[in-house]
């Protein structure tokens, strides 16, 4: 079954359903919040928050507004990023070496397939953009920066970013497929 | 308040400039609030965010990482326990009628359709132990290098009750992944087969499917023009004995030739 139907059934309380959408969403949601989190205790925690977040809150999915996986990635792209800056402004340094440190073979080559599909498609994508949109695109969305920090750590103005941003959203729509 | 707050006009362009951070996560604290207080009250604005989200998601089919697997036991035991949210006022989302999917998907949604082999290759992690991970490794290898090649593409086919078949190949390494998925079991002893479909040949089987675990195709030449699915006694057969429950054309992943 697809997400978009699983989540119906599990907003009606359907536990099976919900051990379905979770084989099917958990790698997106976790390797997601990963790549903004990056710690990976912390990276857990947030997943953990999210996927029980789709069990409290799948009632609230607009099938209208979109599918149910760009909803689900959504929030948690939100959370990740709300982490990341919290932890940012308590201070804690990102610990990007502490990762991949001590993982198991099948993980490596998941990430071998991970890879590839990102050198494939999106990474390609992303080549077609130019430096200074690919910049604001990827430290907003995979850094977890706001736009105001994007401007200072490119020294460009506001309204710049702001552009680059659209423009690089754009861009990558035409490339990965403008669907909308 | 703002200088700009004064001049009519110029804080709502002020504020439609900020649909792209949005969209991106990239507003924080009052800027955000305030932001998605505009939302509620301009449509245009929210047509508008919504669309460049979707642009944003995107960006997320590149990460996805299988999740570990402590982490499968403690969301499933929370769940047990968690009680859920009544839907918000305005009542539940209304029984919809499925847009029917098309039968071939366009290269452009190729990230889409990966990322679900990718999902599915992740489910089978979590139901097996360690013993078993060095067969899956060795298939997830297989995998990798047809996702890899640089001639790799993807389709899906499927009925409108969302059950399918997803498919991503590449002529160049003559393989493809295939993964079945809403089937579920077939009755009794019996097993999907998966099944090469050429002109003016006999079907060539290419393997029997094991649950949602996805396949790997070897050995297609240029002239494969399908792939179809058949219920078979356990075992599988030598041709296929039943009607396909799905077929799917090669010609939009580079065969068919």
């Amino acid at each position: 079954m697809e997400a978009d139907e699983l989540l119906v059934l599990v907003a009606g309380g359907d536990q099976k359903a919900f051990e379905e959408l979770y084989g099917l969403v958990s790698g997106p949601v976790f390797g997601l919040v990963r790549r903004v989190v990056r710690d990976p205790a912390q990276s857990e925690e947030v997943a953990q928050e999210v996927l029980l977040e789709l069990w409290r809150s799948a009632a609230r999915f607009d099938p209208r507004r979109g599918s149910a996986l760009s909803w689900i990635l959504t929030v948690a792209h939100r959370r990740a990023v709300d982490r990341v800056r919290s932890a940012r402004a308590a201070g804690e340094r990102e610990r990007r070496a502490a990762r991949r440190a001590h993982q198991p073979a099948f993980d490596q080559v998941a990430e071998e397939v991970e890879a590839g599909l990102e050198r494939e498609w999106v990474r390609r994508c992303l080549d077609r953009l130019t430096a200074l949109q690919r910049q604001s695109v990827t430290l907003a969305y995979y850094d977890g920066y706001t736009y105001r920090e994007v401007a200072e750590r490119l020294r460009l103005p506001l309204g710049t970013v702001k552009t680059r941003m659209r423009d690089g959203l754009g861009r990558l729509r035409d490339c990965l497929g403008g669907v909308a | 308040m703002s200088p700009f707050g004064r001049l009519p006009g110029r804080r709502p362009r002020a504020l439609h400039s900020l649909a792209a951070p949005y969209a991106l996560d990239a507003l924080a604290g009052t800027e955000r609030v305030r932001f998605e207080r505009h939302l509620e009250g301009c449509g245009r604005c929210a047509a508008e965010v919504r669309a460049l989200s979707e642009d944003a998601v995107r960006l997320a089919w590149s990460t996805a990482a299988p999740a570990p697997h402590a982490l499968r036991e403690r969301v499933l035991a929370a769940v047990r326990t968690t009680a859920q949210e009544p839907a918000p006022s305005g009542g539940p989302a209304p029984a919809r009628s499925r847009p029917h999917r098309p039968l071939f998907v366009p290269f452009a949604t190729v990230t889409a359709a990966a990322a679900l082999v990718v999902a599915a290759l992740f489910a089978v992690r979590a139901h097996h132990v360690q013993a078993e991970l060095d067969t899956a490794r060795d298939r997830t290898r297989e995998i990798a290098h047809v996702l890899a090649a640089p001639d790799a593409r993807a389709a899906r086919g499927g009925d409108a009750h969302g059950r399918g078949v997803a498919v991503v190949a590449s002529v160049s390494r003559g393989r493809a992944v295939v993964t079945l998925s809403g089937y579920g079991e077939p009755p009794g002893d019996r097993v999907h087969q998966l099944w090469l479909m050429r002109p003016g040949a006999e079907p060539r089987s290419l393997g029997l499917f094991d649950g949602d675990t996805p396949l790997v195709a070897a050995g297609l030449g240029r002239s494969a023009t399908s792939l179809a699915v058949t219920v078979e006694p356990d075992g599988g057969s030598d041709l296929p004995t039943s009607e396909p429950v799905v077929q799917l054309g090669l010609e939009s992943v580079g065969f068919g030739e």
